[in-house]
């Protein structure tokens, strides 16, 4: 039974740019745009967990790290005419550099102080795209960036897109359940959970805090030069701090360390508001609402409604 | 060679000497109980022993190599086990998981390998589950393996801190008061345990306030007071050593 409705949802997921003309056929464009959306939002809530909820550090620097790794996709397209994949991979691979070397002294910081000076590097990161205009172009942002190829696939259309998007979420997903599982998963719990502990069974817990760290900030410039990809154009307020307070309510109101919670949270906070069409000024009332609400009655989040449910 | 050495041994917190010129010498196989009253300095000799906290002066020798300056994890990896006065188990994981992590970083820390699974790794695993069940059994917890160690009374837990240190097989078991606030028949199968390891020949020191604990299994005993080493020696010498039965009686 269980099985059955997972395969009808995967079914139908994949389906998506086939099954949303016969369900909205005036509003098809839209709607795909809205899962294109989901699912990028979605990955990068998961690469945000791998820090938040697995090493249990607190950052506020994912912005920065998913700008880095879209103004390096952007410039890099446009600029050098890479191809899409290395494109992807150097965004990637710069973002995780950057995330390296400020992780070395960010982790020196306790808990509180790594938090802040998480904030303060997506600050910088922020300004650095408003001012730095040779390389940025600032508020008239990177525009023309060409539509992506697989290798002499096109990606032009948005199915196309959607199922490139898709695709980016499930390697994520792999990823994600390989790291946070088995004997990597287990040192980063321990890690999160008993620092003193994990370091008393032989566990470096700047290497593996770091590791997280790193990894999740390639994720993150990854998916940020998909990003910049799709929408072709990359402008600084893309990365502004208030991404960070989406990645937030995704991970916690969906479920901290859980991959199913966070796959929620993202459908949830991503795609619902815009289907029900919520006014802006007040979706932020009802994200802290929410917010509130979830902390209050069941801090794990909806992943721990849904554990109480299937009991 | 001796397989502790510490040498005048000097740790300092903000107006106190907590460690003072402590020396320690423990010979391979050794069973040796550090005694004293709150506040004596035990706990911060191992602290500085393994690494938790760096000392002020003298120097700690492993097997003849210099711990000075090392992380608490290469302390662990080089054969260095430690529990913790406060129970320290990892809540969340299961029991079995708990042991599991006592023993991977000493089986291999390839990354890449990990998040591959490679075949390798999965005999390495299946070796440290079957270790796990052994000592599982041998603590009395077989039948919690799958329970959250958050879920276990505190005497069990104590059990699992205890289990986890003797995961990775260590050559030199450091033990922070495993009989404290533990009932009278876990403490004999403690006691038990400990015989049990030292009779196979491992080398024990155990930080300890039960005075029938450490008179009863320790062959020898080292008395800190104030930071200072006051006394050392057999337990029926200590037992009726003047500076002993002052600092714990007063005068």
């Amino acid at each position: 039974m269980r099985r059955a409705i997972w395969l009808v949802l995967g079914v139908a997921v994949l389906a998506a740019p086939w099954l949303v003309p016969a369900v909205v056929p005036r509003q098809q464009r839209y709607v795909l745009h809205v899962l294109i959306f989901t699912a990028l939002f979605a990955a990068l809530a998961l690469s945000y967990d791998l820090v938040v909820g697995h090493v249990g550090s607190l950052s506020l620097a994912h912005p920065a790290f998913f700008g880095v790794g879209a103004y390096t996709a952007a410039i890099l397209a446009t600029e050098a005419r890479w191809s899409f994949l290395t494109d992807v991979l150097a965004a990637g691979l710069a973002a995780a550099v950057v995330a390296a070397l400020v992780g070395v002294p960010l982790f020196r910081l306790a808990e509180h102080a790594f938090a802040m000076g998480t904030l303060g590097l997506a600050l910088v990161a922020s300004v650095v795209a408003n001012n730095w205009v040779q390389v940025t172009r600032g508020p008239l942002c990177i525009t023309g960036i060409p539509k992506p190829a697989l290798g002499p696939l096109p990606v032009t259309t948005l199915p196309a897109f959607y199922w490139l998007a898709l695709g980016a979420l499930v390697a994520v997903m792999l990823l994600y359940q390989g790291l946070t599982t088995f004997r990597l998963g287990r040192a980063f719990h321990a890690v999160r959970d008993n620092e003193p502990l994990a370091a008393a069974a032989g566990i470096d817990p700047l290497k593996y805090r770091l590791l997280a760290f790193t990894i999740a900030a390639g994720l993150a410039g990854a998916v940020g030069a998909l990003y910049v990809y799709y929408l072709s154009v990359m402008c600084p307020e893309e990365m502004t701090v208030g991404l960070t307070v989406n990645l937030l309510v995704i991970v916690f109101l969906g479920g901290v360390g859980s991959l199913r919670g966070v796959l929620v949270g993202a459908v949830l906070f991503t795609a619902l508001p815009e289907v029900l069409r919520l006014a802006p000024t007040w979706r932020l009332v009802i994200y802290g609402g929410l917010l509130l609400l979830v902390v209050i009655r069941s801090p794990g989040g909806i992943e721990s409604l849904l554990r109480r449910a299937s009991r | 060679m001796a397989l502790l050495e510490v040498r005048g041994l000097v740790k300092r917190f903000v107006g106190v000497t907590a460690v003072d010129r402590v020396d320690l010498v423990v010979e391979p196989g050794e069973l040796v109980s550090l005694i004293g009253p709150n506040g004596s300095g035990k706990t911060t000799l191992f602290n500085c022993i393994t690494g938790y906290l760096g000392a002020d002066g003298g120097r700690v020798l492993f097997r003849g190599r210099d711990l000075t300056g090392t992380a608490p994890h290469r302390v662990a990896r080089l054969g260095v086990a430690r529990t913790f006065q406060q129970v320290s188990v990892f809540p969340r994981l299961s029991v079995l998981e708990n042991l599991l992590l006592f023993l991977q970083q000493h089986q291999e820390e390839h990354l890449l390998a990990r998040l591959l699974r490679t075949p390798r790794l999965r005999l390495l695993e299946a070796l440290a589950v079957e270790r796990a069940h052994r000592l599982l059994g041998l603590v009395g917890l077989a039948e919690k393996s799958n329970a959250a160690a958050g879920s276990l009374s505190y005497g069990q837990r104590k059990l699992l801190a205890f289990a986890g240190a003797l995961m990775s097989d260590p050559d030199l078991l450091l033990l922070d008061e495993p009989a404290a606030a533990v009932n009278p028949t876990m403490i004999n199968k403690l006691k038990d345990h400990i015989l049990g390891l030292h009779r196979l020949g491992k080398t024990v020191v155990l930080v300890e306030h039960n005075m029938d604990v450490v008179m009863d299994i320790s062959q020898r005993v080292v008395v800190l007071d104030h930071g200072q080493k006051i006394a050392e020696g057999p337990p029926e010498v200590i037992r009726r050593d003047a500076r002993v039965i002052e600092a714990y009686f007063g005068r």
